[in-house]
C-alpha cells in the first residue's frame, strides 16, 4: 500500500513539476521568434532578443518632482511620460535623450535611467551663443517637439537638436541650455510657398549640416548648413512604377500641353525617418503599407542610395507578404531606423509592432517586439500599441511607444550573441573563426539561414569549393556562384585528359560512322541498279 | 517536293524539324501522321515540362520545391496542347480547313519538338553555367521557342491548306477558342462539383434516417 502511494505521489510531483514547467515557458516571451527562408515563408527561430525591462515615468522619478507651479489638469500628466515620440542615446558618453511630445519637454537620463540623473529641460534661453534677435524675449519653450538629435563636435562642444513641430522650427542648443541656433522655414525661393514647415525628426552630420523631415515635403529632407542656410533637398524617393503612373507615361504622349498640366500629378512619397552611422552614410526609411521603391535607402553623402541591385539579392524589407489576420491586414509601414555601432539596422515596424534587425548588407537576422492584439491592448510585457522610435546602445534596443507611454528595454539573448560574434568575425574577413560560433548557431537552430551562408563562405576560403556549394545551395545564389565558378575551374583542371579523350573518341565514332553509312548507302544503290538491269 | 521520300513514322518529327517551310508538305504528301509517334511527343512535353521544374540547376531554378504537385504540370503541358487541337480543329472545320482532328493533332505535336529539344539542352547547361552565362540559356530557350513558332505556323498553313494571313488569324482566333474553352470547362466543373455535393449530402442525410 505504501508502495502505491509513494507511487502516486512521485507522479502527482511529476505532474505538477510538469505543468509548472510548461507554464514558465508559455510565459516567456509575448512573440516566437522567426525568419525567413530561401522561398520567403516564414519559419519558426530563436530569439535574438527578449523583453529586459520595460520604463515609464515612474522609473525616471518624474512623479516625485515638483510640479505646483503646473495647472492642475496638467499635473497629473505630467507625473509619467505622454505620447513620447523620439529617443537619442548619446554612444560615447551614454546620455538618452528622450522627447515627451504632449508634455513638451526633453527628458535627459542614463543608461538605468536613474531618477538622481534625470534631468527635465523645458525652457530654453537665448544666451551668449545666439543673442543678435529676439533680445526682448529671453526664454522660450517647445510645442509638441517631435524629434531629438545630439552631436559633439572634436572640440567637445555639445550641441542638442530638436525638431520643435508646433513652433515651426528646429532649435539647436548647448548642455547649459543656451540656444545655439534656430533652423526655421527657408525664405528662400526654392521652398514651396505653400509646403508649410513643421520639422518632425532631425539629424546632424559631422559637419553640423542638418538634415529635417518636414511630413509636407516629398522632396527628400531639408537641408541647412551648421550656420542656418537653407541648402536644398537631400535623400528624396523615388516615384513607384504603379499601373496609374505607367498609365499617365503613356497618355502624356498623347495629351496637349494644357492637358498634361491639369494631369494628376505622381510625386514620391515622402521619406518619414532618418539616422545616420559612424562613417557618416544617411539612412532613411519610408512609412507606407503599399510602398515597395526606397522603404529602406542607405544615402552616400552625393544623395545616391546604395542598398540597390547589390550582387543578385533583391532586398525586401519588413515582412515579406501582407499577412491577414482576426479582420485586420498587417502589411509592415517601417516607421523609425537605427544604425548601431556593428553596423547593424534596425527597422522598426508600426503595423505590427517588430523590429527587425539587419546587418550591414540588409542579410534579415532578428524579428522581435510584437502589437499587442485588441484584448490585451499592449498591457504585456514585450507587447506594444503603437510604436514610434528605435535606438540602441551597447547591445540593447529601446523602443518607445507613444500610447504605452513608455520604452521597452530588450537585451540579446545567447543565441543572439553567438550570432552577432559571428557576423563580426566574419566582416573581419576572419572566416575560418567564425566556422565555432556558425556551427555553434546550427546546433541551436538548424533553419539559422545565415549560418549556412557563414559557413559556406567558411569552408570556400578553404578552397573545399564541394562543401561550400552544399551550404550555400538554397541559401545564397551568389555564394553557389562563387563557390561553383571555382568548383568548375577545379573539376575541369582535374578531369581534362578525360574529357578530351571522350570528345575525340565521340568525333573519331561519328566519322567513321558517317563513312560506314555512305559505303552501305553505295552498295544498296549499286545493287539496285544492278537489279533493275 | 520529294516525292521519293520513304520515312519511317518515327523520323518524321525529324525531318520536319530540319525542314521547317516544305516538311510539312511532304508529310501532307506521304500521309506521315502517326498517332503514336504524336502520343509520345505531348508525354514527352510534360516529362519535359516536369524535368525543367525538377532538374534546372539551383542557380536558374526559381520553383517552388517544397511542395511538389504533379497537377499544374499536367495541365500546362498535356491539357494545354488538347486544348489547342480541339480549339483549332472546331475553329478551323467552320472554315475550311481541311485538317481532320487526327491530322491537327500530328503535325501540332511534331512542331514541339525544336521546343523539347531546347528545354533539354537548358536543363543540363544549367547544371553547367554560372549566372553571368545565363546568356546562353536564355539564347537556347528563344531559339527553341521560335523554332517551335514557326514550325506551327507552317503545320497550320499545310494542314489547313491557308494562306499565311489566314493561319495567322486561325492561330489567334486558337488562342481565344481555347480561352473560351478552359473558362467553360472550369465552369462546368464547379457546377459539377456543386452537383456532386448536393447529391452526396442528400445520400449522407438518406443514411442517417436509415440507421435510427
Amino acid at each position: 500500500m505504501s508502495i502505491l502511494k509513494k507511487l502516486a505521489a512521485a507522479a502527482l510531483a511529476a505532474v505538477v513539476s510538469l505543468t509548472a514547467l510548461s507554464v514558465a515557458s508559455s510565459a516567456d516571451e509575448p512573440y516566437t521568434g522567426y525568419n525567413y527562408d530561401w522561398w520567403g515563408d516564414p519559419i519558426p527561430s530563436q530569439n535574438g532578443f527578449v523583453v529586459d525591462r520595460v520604463i515609464d515615468g515612474s522609473d525616471m522619478g518624474l512623479d516625485k518632482l515638483d510640479y505646483s507651479d503646473k495647472s492642475s489638469s496638467m499635473q497629473e500628466q505630467l507625473k509619467n511620460l505622454a505620447e513620447p515620440s523620439d529617443i537619442f542615446i548619446d554612444q560615447k558618453f551614454g546620455k538618452f535623450y528622450v522627447i515627451d511630445s504632449k508634455n513638451n519637454r526633453l527628458i535627459i537620463t542614463d543608461e538605468n535611467f536613474s531618477p538622481e540623473n534625470t534631468k527635465v529641460v523645458e525652457e530654453l534661453k537665448y544666451g551668449q551663443v545666439f543673442p543678435e534677435s529676439q533680445s526682448t524675449i529671453k526664454k522660450t519653450t517647445f510645442k509638441n517637439p517631435q524629434g531629438v538629435y545630439v552631436r559633439t563636435n572634436t572640440d567637445g562642444l555639445t550641441l542638442i537638436y530638436v525638431a520643435d513641430y508646433d513652433n515651426n522650427r528646429v532649435v539647436a542648443f548647448n548642455e547649459d541650455l543656451e540656444i545655439a541656433m534656430e533652423y526655421v522655414r527657408p525664405s528662400s525661393d526654392v521652398f514651396d510657398a505653400d509646403k508649410t514647415f513643421n520639422p518632425k525628426k532631425v539629424i546632424v552630420d559631422s559637419a553640423f549640416n542638418v538634415y529635417v523631415i518636414v511630413p509636407s515635403i516629398t522632396q527628400g529632407s531639408v537641408q541647412f548648413s551648421a550656420d542656418g542656410m537653407f541648402n536644398g533637398y537631400y535623400g528624396a524617393n523615388r516615384v513607384e512604377a504603379t499601373a496609374e503612373v505607367i498609365a499617365q507615361q503613356f497618355w502624356k504622349l498623347i495629351y496637349t500641353r494644357e492637358q498634361i498640366i491639369a494631369m494628376r500629378r505622381s510625386v514620391a512619397i515622402s521619406i518619414s525617418n532618418l539616422d545616420i552611422d559612424d562613417e557618416g552614410f544617411i539612412y532613411t526609411v519610408t512609412e507606407n503599407k503599399t510602398a515597395d521603391t526606397d522603404v529602406l535607402k542607405k544615402l552616400n553623402p552625393a544623395g545616391t542610395n546604395i542598398f540597390i541591385n547589390l550582387g543578385y539579392s533583391d532586398y525586401t524589407y519588413g515582412d515579406y507578404a501582407t499577412r491577414y489576420y482576426k479582420g485586420t491586414n498587417y502589411a509592415s509601414a517601417i516607421t523609425d531606423v537605427d544604425v548601431d555601432s556593428e553596423g547593424n539596422i534596425y527597422l522598426l515596424d508600426f503595423a505590427t509592432g517588430r523590429v527587425f534587425q539587419y546587418t550591414d548588407e540588409c542579410d534579415l537576422l532578428f524579428i522581435f517586439g510584437t502589437k499587442g492584439f485588441k484584448n490585451s491592448q499592449g498591457t504585456q510585457k514585450g507587447t506594444f500599441r503603437s510604436v514610434a522610435a528605435v535606438e540602441t546602445y551597447n547591445g540593447k534596443v529601446y523602443v518607445v511607444d507613444n500610447i504605452k507611454n513608455s520604452i521597452t528595454v530588450f537585451r540579446q539573448t545567447e543565441f543572439g550573441s553567438i550570432v552577432q560574434k559571428a557576423i563580426k568575425l566574419f566582416n573581419e574577413g576572419l572566416y575560418d573563426e567564425a566556422k565555432a560560433p556558425w556551427e555553434e548557431v546550427l546546433r541551436r537552430d538548424a533553419n539559422y539561414w545565415l549560418a549556412y551562408i557563414g559557413l559556406g563562405n567558411a569552408y570556400l576560403n578553404q578552397n573545399d569549393y564541394a562543401t561550400a556549394l552544399s551550404y550555400f545551395y538554397r541559401t545564397s545564389r551568389s555564394g553557389y556562384n562563387r563557390a561553383f565558378k571555382s568548383f568548375r575551374i577545379e573539376f575541369i583542371r582535374a578531369n581534362f585528359t578525360w574529357m578530351l579523350i571522350i570528345v575525340l573518341v565521340i568525333v573519331v565514332g561519328l566519322i567513321i560512322l558517317s563513312y560506314v553509312k555512305k559505303n552501305i548507302r553505295k552498295k544498296k544503290k549499286a545493287a539496285a541498279e544492278g537489279g533493275t538491269e | 517536293m520529294r516525292f521519293d521520300l520513304d520515312l519511317p513514322a518515327w523520323k518524321w518529327p525529324f525531318y520536319v524539324m530540319r525542314h521547317p517551310f516544305e516538311g510539312y508538305d511532304d508529310l501532307r504528301w506521304k500521309k506521315g501522321y502517326n498517332m503514336k509517334v504524336a502520343w509520345v511527343i505531348v508525354a514527352a512535353f510534360f516529362i519535359i515540362s516536369v524535368a525543367s521544374a525538377q532538374f534546372t540547376g539551383f542557380l536558374f531554378n526559381d520553383t517552388y520545391v517544397k511542395v511538389f504537385n504533379i497537377v499544374p504540370y499536367f495541365s500546362s503541358s498535356v491539357i494545354l496542347f488538347l486544348t489547342w487541337v480541339i480549339g483549332n480543329w472546331s475553329l478551323c472545320t467552320l472554315f475550311d480547313g481541311e485538317g481532320t482532328m487526327k491530322n491537327i493533332f500530328c503535325v501540332s505535336a511534331y512542331a514541339l519538338l525544336p521546343y523539347l529539344f531546347s528545354e533539354l539542352i537548358v536543363i543540363i547547361a544549367s547544371n553547367f553555367l554560372l549566372r553571368t552565362e545565363g546568356g546562353f540559356i536564355s539564347f537556347f530557350r528563344y531559339l527553341g521557342i521560335v523554332w517551335s513558332v514557326v514550325l506551327m505556323i507552317s503545320a497550320m498553313k499545310t494542314v489547313h491548306q491557308y494562306s499565311i494571313p489566314k493561319t495567322l488569324a486561325a492561330m489567334f482566333f486558337t488562342v481565344v477558342a481555347m480561352a473560351i474553352i478552359l473558362f467553360l470547362a472550369v465552369l462546368l466543373l464547379t457546377l459539377f462539383q456543386q452537383v456532386f455535393v448536393f447529391g452526396y449530402s442528400v445520400y449522407t442525410e438518406l443514411m442517417y434516417r436509415f440507421s435510427i
